[in-house]
Parts: structure tokens; C-alpha cells; sequence
């Protein structure tokens, strides 16, 4: 073996690691670029070189309402996802005193994530439905006289199934900034007379923005390309990108899926390049 | 760690009422399907509960009208094995690598950047298309194992950097000037003190594969994987037994994450005493 | 990783039938279960080897049925493995992964896109022992010599190649059967009397703003687009020359009217899998939809009051089949007939008739079913004792009636068979248009 402080150590070392990225990632992204070229029928893809996938694509007024959709779900999930996952956070990290006590609070928050995120999604329909618990509810103590609809297979239910499957992935990254904030810094605060509110809006917001940034990434990036949720949670009346392209995969247009997909891809990698403006992951970490 | 008691401040109180909130609405949901887990022998996927039964228990290890909910669930078990152990072990190999600069080490980290964020569902149709393209036959251990690591790659990666970034050099050197080989400074010194996040990697490649679903849709083959099972037994299951399933797997992951914290546990103080 | 694959093809069925039989008090000890399970009827001299066969059958949940497989190790001695997905992902397999299957369960709708891509091997009708007993909906397309053939993807257009190596379908029947036909049935809409409380008997009724917020629609398109259809043409907007092969401008006519309908709040949801239009049913979120028989039978079996409605207009129908993969040689193939010839010789038949389906050789299904489940399920009588599910539920107390009759009935007045349209690729783009609205 070589000796890992050497540079061919690292070669070495990163090896495993660069080979399945490029098996299982580069490839495959490279495939769906080429096949979005290709054109198709029924049951089969041929191979071709024509932008019909595309212009109709682009062309499609649906494509423009898709995407809207989508970005809709993915801003109200992130607004409210960075809402809960800060408050969440800046809880564990400053009002929690013992470490024990962040770890078991912290492991409270984690459970659930271990339970499959479709039965978790699923859970909600027996309790928002027409006759779910939630209409019962409100029925039995009078607040309300007619079932409420809007709670079950709307965009309601997919971005509360969205906030409540994602959250999780905000709180960790800014739990995780907070934890390094300095604790003297905050206490200078304090000692200069500096207002809770003032503390939060001016030392702990700034120096958690590499945590924000990285749940952001994530959160918005798993709503863009998610399809499940809006499937189930809609009642499969609402589509979104995600959902598009797999029912593209289901239908057998796998060249009208690629291309969708690519311009999918694009616009995922350039909101990410936005974000990641903000902070250096590398250095963040 | 001392901490001085003082008085908890209004703020203290209305945080942790929003927390607990928080807990309410994450384990609200899976509280019905608790309760409907335990339906009826005629009950239905929702409210009201006909009677009360352990039925919908039993019938879960008996044989379903479709599917194979066994199968599929060793299937799972057995592919998050693979990943996790693959992804701490080149995880670990990569954090090494990264502690110092080599040539293409921004592009390999961006890649693991863009395996993160690339929808799961491309990654899907992409390895799809190509076994398809090749008229390779796609598995659950092979093009299935790949989607899964594209996705539990990244998160150890970030993790060792995150070890990595606070790891004091100065132990290392120490072993080194004692005449310890790289491999032995490695083995004694390094690992001991990175085994808790490996741990900690451990859990996060098992799990995300364990529940991983739009990177399997099209890499499994003909066999499923349980979260594909449950997708499918969604549309294919009128009967509770889907929530004695979900009822059943939340209270596994309660026994493993009891298991691994345990295990943290006695890392730590093995650690203290030694 | 040939032998790699075949290993594991073994073990783990095997291991599965193990756990079965045990479970059924069956088998004694779970090492000498998968050696030694009992070879009944179809005695052959390589009944031996065949013990080692496992054939690899995908197909929708519908068909895709454990007891099956279970059944056939009992009487054939190899073993079936059974994968169940949905009617898109069916078709997806069946072209694009041909090793991954031996016998594929499709639709005849999705059997015209995919039989052309090659994939699969049409069977010897020589070789089928009951072909003579297939229903002649699938020969000749006429249940009755004078019947008239319905619009759509008829069975019986898709049924024959033209010769062993053939992708091309022929138009009167030949030797070489693309399908051997399964289950099919007449579909129609399924309402909650109960929730409703008045007669309904027309298809139009689905976009009746009576039941606004509370219908639904299947999310097939290809199957999908036909229910709309139904409902244009019986709310009188629409008149197509043939529903099962409309124009671009029928098309786009009909979508219009369902986006009307979805933007006015007349859908509920949408399924895609016949469980769920159950649970949709169950749960009172809808009460009118387009769905199967069988799910009419599980609302029912929860209590709730649930009726397949004949409409004035007819029925949708649809059918599904067993095809061979083209690699099937030797052996596999053998045990692949085999395996035919047992599907059509009654039990699987009796099987699904108790399911409400139709199965393809109604003589032999006979022998398997008493008279009282004979005359309830296929002549439209009222059933004299309790008329049990496969599994042993009761389904219908003594008294009931078949919603819609006898077998001629249902089958006879078949409007539409579900179908691909030349014109497939604007009606998906369309329909995703109805579905993104």
C-alpha cells in the first residue's frame, strides 16, 4: 500500500469514490443529455439527433405551468421549512443547556426520518381526509358544519406533507452553524446591552447563513425533483416537474423524459450556483 | 461541563412550546396510523375503527393477494448492509485523501456536491437508460447499489470533512515521531478517534438507503426493495396491513437507533476510561 | 454471474415457498420443503428437472396472484415468481428489460405497442390443449356469431402474428398467438348508492355538477382517455368515429371538456391502481368513478354500500394475457406451455371468476365452481347460499345479484375495448395537459 501523505496516496485513496460518481453519475447524466436528442414511438427509443423533444418541451404552455407549480411548491416548503427548522434549532443550540439533553431532543427530531417517508406521507390522509380525523374533529366540537376539502389532495396537503417529511433537513445544518457561533461573542452582546432580538438578528442570523444555505440547497432541491409526494398528496391532480418526467419514464417516452429531465437539471444547477454564492460548503463544514 | 443555573428567560418557554409542537406534528400523523394499524378484520385504510384486532399484524407475515413483503424486506436489509459498509470504508478513504490539495479535488468535491443535488429521479433515468442502452440487466446489487451510493456518498464525504476540518494533526505527528508507520498511525491513532462519525456514517448510509425510493424505481431489476414494495403496495393494498407494516418498521428503527446509540455510548466511555 | 444469477433465482423462491407452506401447516421441515414438494397431475418424464425451473412472470397486481404460484409448485412442480407492478411499468419492462422476465402478464392494449418491439415469442396454438375453449372474443372477436365488434383495441385484432418469427398482426386467426388470453372483464362506473340516492344510468353523469368535488377519473391515459370519451359522447358534446382510435381534433375536443370539468372542481383525485379508487370509494371521498369489478367487491366487503352500474351506453372492456419472452428455449419453454396449458385447464379460471373477472376458457373455469357460483358469478342469478371470495371471505350474502348479469350481458354490450391510438403520443401530451391543469 502506498503511503497515504504522499499525492499518490490521495490518488489512491479517492479512487473508489471518483469511479462510482463517474459509473453511476457522470455516465448516466451524460446518457440522458444524448437520449434527449433521440427520438421515439410507442415502445422503443432510436437513436436520432432532433430538438422536437425540446421544442415541444419549451414550446408546451403545460411545461410553463408545470414549472410554476413546481417553484410554488418549492417556495412555500422552503419558507416554512426555514421558518420551523431555524426556531427548532436555535432552540436546541441556545436554550437547551446540556449536551445530553441536545442529543436526546435531537434524537426525538430524527426518529421519524427513520420510518419510510411514504408511509409517513401516507399517514396524513386517514387524518386529513373528508371523514379523517381533522374534519371529525372539527365537526364534533362545532367550530365547523361541512367538512373542510381543501385539506386532502391539494396543494395544502402536498406542501404540509413536504414541510413535515423535510424539515429535519433544515434543522441539521443550521443546528450544526449554531453550535459553532462563538458563545463569547453572544455574551459580548449581552454585556454591550444588546436585546435578544437584536442578538439573534445581528450575530446569530449572520454567522448561521452556512447552515440556512445548506438546508436551502437541500430542501429546495428534493421539492424540485420530488414527484411521490405530489402524486399521493394531490390525489394525483396537481403535476410537477418530477412527477412529469415520471410519468414520461412511465409512458415509455424516455427521450421526452430526458429532455425534460435536462432542463430539470439545469434549472436545479443554477438555482444551487445562487446559493451557493453564499457560503463555501468546503470551508463551512 | 458546569453550567451555572439561572433563570430561564419568557423566550425559553415559547421555544420550547413551538418544539414541542414541532414533535407533535412530526409524530401526529404516524399516531393514526398507529391506532389504524390495529383495525378491525374488516376495518378499512381510514377512520372510523371496526373493532380492534392484531389481524392486520398477523397477516403482515402471512402470505399478500400481491407482492412479497418478506422478500423485500431482507432485500433492503441486506443492500443498506452493502452500502453502509462500502460508503464507510471509501468515505474514510476519501477524507484521507482530501486532508491534502492533489490535482482534481474541487471536481471531485463538486461532484459529490452534484450527486446530492441532482433530482434522485434522474439519477434513476439515467443509469436506467444506460444498462438499457448496453442491455445490461439491472439488479438491486449492481446498478441499484450504485444509485444508492451516488446518494450516501456525498452525506460521508461532508461528514469526514466535517471531522476532518477539527482533527488535531498534532496526535498523528506524535505517533510518527514514536516510529509509527503511516498504515499503524492510521490504524491506532486516526481511526480510534474518527470511530464515532464513522458510526455516525454508518447510520446515515444505512438509513438513506434504507428508505431510499426514487434512485431504486428503475436500477432494481425485477425484484423490489421494500420501499419500492410499499410504493406499490400503496396502490395495491385496500388493508391496514400497510399500517401494521409502517407501525412495525418505526418501531424497528427505534430498536437499531437504540443499538447505535448505545454504541456511541460505549465508545465514549471505553474512550474516557482508556 | 450467470450462475450467480440462476442461484439466486433458486434460492429465493424457494426460501419463499418454504415460508408458505410452513405457515399453511403444509410442508413439515424447512429444509426438505423445496425438494420435496408434490408433484400432482401433469405427470411428465422431465418432471424431475423441471423442479429446478423457475420461471419469472411480472405483470399488474391484478393477475399477479401468490396463490398462483403457489398452486402451480403444487401441480406443476416449478416455481413462479411473481413481480406486480402497474399497466405502464408492465409495458416498460416487457420492451426495454427482455431478460428480466420468462412470462409477461400484459394488457392486449399495451400488447399492440409492445408485441412490434420484438420482444416476445407468439405460442404454437398446436401446443395450447384448450385452445378450442377460449372464449371466441379472442378468435374471432364475436361472443356470438351475430354480435357486432366493438370499437378499440378488440383482443382478437392483436391476438395472431402471421408465423412463428412474425411482429405483424393478422387479421384472421393463425397458428401463432401472440397472448394466451387471462382475465378481462366490462368495466363501467361504480357509484355509493348511498351517498347518491337516485338511479343513475349514464355515463354522462361522471361530470354531473351534482357531484362536484366528488368524482373521479383513472389516470391511465390510454384507458383514461376512453372513460372520457364515454362521458362526451353520452353527454352528447362529442361523436367520434371510432373511440378507441380518435382523431387529433377528437382528442383535443375531449380534453377540453375535462379540463372544463377539473378547473370547475368536479375531481376528487385521480388513481391509477384499482386499490385505490377502493380506498377513494371506502373513504366517502368520491362517490362516482370510473372502476373495476373487483373493487366494487372490497368497498363491499367493508360494509359499504357500492354498485357496478350498468349505464345505457355499454361497456369499456379490457383484457390481459400471458405472453413468452423471446429468450424462452428448451426446458423453460416446455414448463412455459405447461404452465398454459395449466392456466386454461380451470383452476386459475374458477379463481378469477370468484374475483369478478372473466376468465378466458369459461368450460373449464365451470368444473372448478359450484352451480351456485357458476349462476351467480356468470349467468346472472341470484345466488342461493353465500357466495365466498378465493380467500374465504364472504362477499355476497344469499339473495345478491350480479350488478349488470350474465356473463353474455356484460360481455355483450361492450361499447369500447381500452386501445393505443395511432395518435398516441398527442393524446399522453394531452393528457398530461388535463393532468397539469
Amino acid at each position: 500500500m502506498s503511503a497515504p501523505n504522499s499525492k499518490r496516496g490521495s490518488y489512491f485513496l479517492i479512487t473508489p469514490m471518483a469511479l462510482v460518481f463517474a459509473i453511476f453519475l457522470v455516465i448516466p447524466l451524460l446518457t440522458i443529455v444524448v437520449v434527449s436528442f433521440w427520438d421515439y414511438d410507442e415502445y422503443r427509443i432510436l437513436p436520432d439527433f432532433i430538438f422536437e423533444n425540446y421544442s415541444y418541451l419549451l414550446g408546451s404552455s403545460v411545461t410553463w405551468q408545470i414549472y410554476l407549480n413546481t417553484f410554488k411548491y418549492a417556495a412555500l416548503t422552503w419558507a416554512f421549512t426555514l421558518g420551523i427548522g431555524f426556531t427548532v434549532a436555535y432552540f436546541l443550540a441556545f436554550h437547551v443547556r446540556s449536551l445530553t439533553w441536545q442529543i436526546i431532543l435531537f434524537m426525538v427530531c430524527t426518529i421519524p426520518f427513520w420510518t419510510s417517508n411514504i408511509i409517513r406521507m401516507i399517514s396524513w390522509i386517514p387524518f386529513l381526509g373528508r371523514n379523517g380525523l381533522l374534519n371529525q374533529a372539527l365537526m364534533g366540537t362545532g367550530i365547523i358544519h361541512e367538512p373542510l376539502e381543501f385539506l386532502l389532495f391539494s396543494d395544502f396537503a402536498v406542501v404540509l406533507a413536504d414541510v413535515h417529511l423535510y424539515t429535519l433537513f433544515m434543522v441539521v445544518p443550521i443546528f450544526n452553524s449554531m453550535m459553532r457561533i462563538d458563545r463569547s461573542l453572544i455574551e459580548a452582546a449581552r454585556d454591550n446591552g444588546a436585546s435578544g432580538w437584536a442578538t439573534l438578528r445581528h450575530i446569530i442570523v449572520p454567522l448561521s447563513k452556512p447552515g440556512i444555505a445548506i438546508g436551502s440547497i437541500f430542501v429546495i432541491t428534493v421539492v424540485m425533483g420530488d414527484f411521490i409526494t405530489v402524486r399521493l398528496m394531490s390525489g394525483g391532480q396537481s403535476a410537477s416537474v418530477g412527477l412529469q418526467i415520471s410519468n414520461e419514464i412511465g409512458l415509455l417516452q424516455y427521450p421526452a423524459a430526458a429532455a425534460s429531465a435536462v432542463v430539470l437539471l439545469i434549472t436545479v444547477l443554477l438555482i444551487v450556483t445562487a446559493l451557493l454564492r453564499l457560503v463555501d460548503i468546503r470551508k463551512e463544514l | 461541563m458546569v453550567r451555572t443555573r439561572e433563570k430561564r428567560p419568557t423566550a425559553f418557554y415559547i421555544l420550547a412550546a413551538f418544539f414541542a409542537l414541532f414533535v407533535l406534528f412530526l409524530y401526529g400523523p404516524m399516531l393514526t396510523i398507529f391506532i389504524l394499524s390495529f383495525q378491525g378484520e374488516n376495518g378499512g385504510l381510514t377512520f372510523p375503527m371496526n373493532g380492534f384486532s392484531f389481524h392486520w399484524f398477523v397477516n403482515l407475515f402471512q402470505q399478500q393477494a400481491v407482492g412479497d413483503f418478506g422478500g423485500s424486506f431482507l432485500r433492503s436489509l441486506k443492500l443498506g448492509a452493502i452500502v453502509m459498509v462500502v460508503t464507510v470504508v471509501v468515505s474514510f478513504m476519501a477524507g484521507l485523501a482530501f486532508r491534502r490539495r492533489f490535482r482534481g479535488d474541487t471536481f471531485v468535491f463538486y461532484l459529490a456536491i452534484a450527486s446530492l443535488i441532482v433530482p434522485s429521479i434522474l439519477i434513476s433515468l439515467g443509469i436506467g437508460l444506460l444498462f438499457n442502452i448496453f442491455q445490461i440487466q439491472p439488479h438491486w446489487y449492481s446498478s441499484g447499489l450504485g444509485a444508492h451510493l451516488t446518494w450516501t456518498f456525498p452525506f460521508g464525504l461532508l461528514i469526514m470533512f466535517a471531522v476532518f476540518n477539527r482533527f488535531d494533526p498534532s496526535f498523528e505527528e506524535a505517533a510518527r515521531d514514536l516510529g509509527a508507520s503511516n498504515w499503524q498511525t492510521i490504524r491506532h491513532v486516526v481511526l480510534p478517534m474518527v470511530a464515532p462519525s464513522l458510526i455516525g456514517v454508518a447510520m446515515f448510509s444505512f438509513t438513506l438507503s434504507y428508505d431510499e425510493f426514487a434512485r431504486t424505481l428503475m436500477t432494481a431489476g425485477s425484484l423490489n426493495t421494500l420501499p419500492l414494495e410499499i410504493y406499490g403496495m400503496t396502490t395495491n393494498v385496500t388493508t391496514p396491513v400497510l399500517y401494521a407494516l409502517g407501525t412495525l418498521t418505526t418501531v424497528f428503527s427505534f430498536v437499531i437507533i437504540g443499538l447505535a446509540f448505545g454504541a456511541v455510548l460505549l465508545l465514549r466511555r471505553r474512550k474516557a476510561i482508556g | 454471474m450467470t450462475t450467480e444469477k440462476s442461484k439466486l433465482k433458486s434460492i429465493l423462491p424457494g426460501k419463499d415457498v418454504t415460508r408458505r407452506g410452513f405457515l399453511k401447516g403444509a410442508a413439515a421441515t424447512a429444509g426438505v420443503a423445496i425438494g420435496s414438494g408434490a408433484i400432482t397431475g401433469f405427470p411428465t418424464i422431465w418432471a424431475q428437472n423441471i423442479k429446478n425451473v423457475t420461471l419469472r412472470q411480472f405483470g399488474t397486481g391484478v393477475s399477479n396472484i401468490n396463490a398462483v404460484a403457489d398452486k402451480v409448485k403444487e401441480d406443476l412442480g416449478f416455481t413462479l415468481q411473481m413481480t406486480a407492478l402497474d399497466s405502464d411499468a408492465v409495458a416498460q419492462r416487457a420492451v426495454t428489460q427482455p431478460n428480466s422476465f420468462d412470462i409477461a402478464d400484459i394488457e392486449y392494449w399495451i400488447c399492440k405497442k409492445v408485441f412490434p418491439a420484438g420482444t416476445l415469442q407468439p405460442m404454437d396454438v398446436a401446443k395450447i390443449k384448450n385452445y378450442d375453449k377460449i372464449s371466441p372474443l379472442f378468435i374471432t372477436g364475436k361472443l356470438t356469431p351475430d354480435s357486432k365488434i366493438a370499437q378499440g383495441t378488440a383482443p382478437h385484432k392483436v391476438g395472431f402474428v402471421e408465423g412463428p418469427d412474425s411482429t405483424d398482426f393478422a387479421s384472421a386467426p393463425t397458428q401463432w398467438m401472440t397472448l394466451i388470453p387471462t382475465i378481462y372483464n366490462a368495466d363501467t362506473l361504480g357509484i355509493r348508492p348511498d351517498l347518491i340516492g337516485r338511479p343513475i344510468n349514464s355515463w354522462a353523469e361522471l361530470l354531473n355538477p351534482e357531484f362536484k368535488g366528488k368524482a373521479s377519473i383513472l389516470n391511465i391515459p390510454a384507458i383514461g382517455i376512453m372513460d372520457a370519451a364515454m362521458v362526451s359522447e353520452a353527454m352528447g358534446e362529442i361523436t367520434y368515429g371510432d373511440k378507441g382510435n380518435m382523431t387529433q381534433e377528437e382528442i383535443n375536443k375531449t380534453i377540453a371538456l375535462m379540463i372544463e370539468a377539473k378547473r370547475a372542481g368536479q375531481f376528487r383525485a385521480f388513481w391509477k391502481s384499482f386499490d385505490e379508487s377502493v380506498n377513494l370509494m371506502a373513504s366517502g371521498e368520491v362517490v362516482i368513478q370510473s372502476m373495476w369489478s373487483p373493487a366494487i367487491a372490497a368497498v363491499r366487503s367493508k360494509g359499504i354500500e357500492c354498485k357496478y352500474q350498468p349505464l345505457k351506453e355499454g361497456y369499456r372492456a379490457w383484457g390481459g394475457g400471458i405472453g413468452l419472452a423471446k429468450h424462452l428455449s428448451g426446458l423453460e419453454l416446455e414448463a412455459a406451455y405447461e404452465y398454459i396449458n395449466w392456466y386454461l385447464s380451470g383452476w386459475v379460471g374458477a379463481y378469477l371468476n370468484r374475483q369478478g373477472y372473466y376468465s378466458a376458457a369459461p368450460a373449464t373455469a365451470q368444473k372448478f365452481m359450484s352451480d351456485d357460483e357458476w349462476g351467480y358469478w356468470m349467468e346472472g342469478k341470484e345466488a342461493q347460499g353465500d357466495i365466498m371470495s378465493p380467500e374465504g371471505k364472504v362477499m355476497e350474502k344469499a339473495g345478491a345479484v350480479r350488478d349488470g348479469g350474465s356473463y353474455e350481458e356484460r360481455m355483450g354490450h361492450v361499447a369500447c375495448w381500452n386501445s393505443v391510438m395511432d395518435e398516441n403520443k398527442h393524446m399522453v401530451r394531452k393528457w398530461n395537459e388535463f393532468i397539469a391543469a
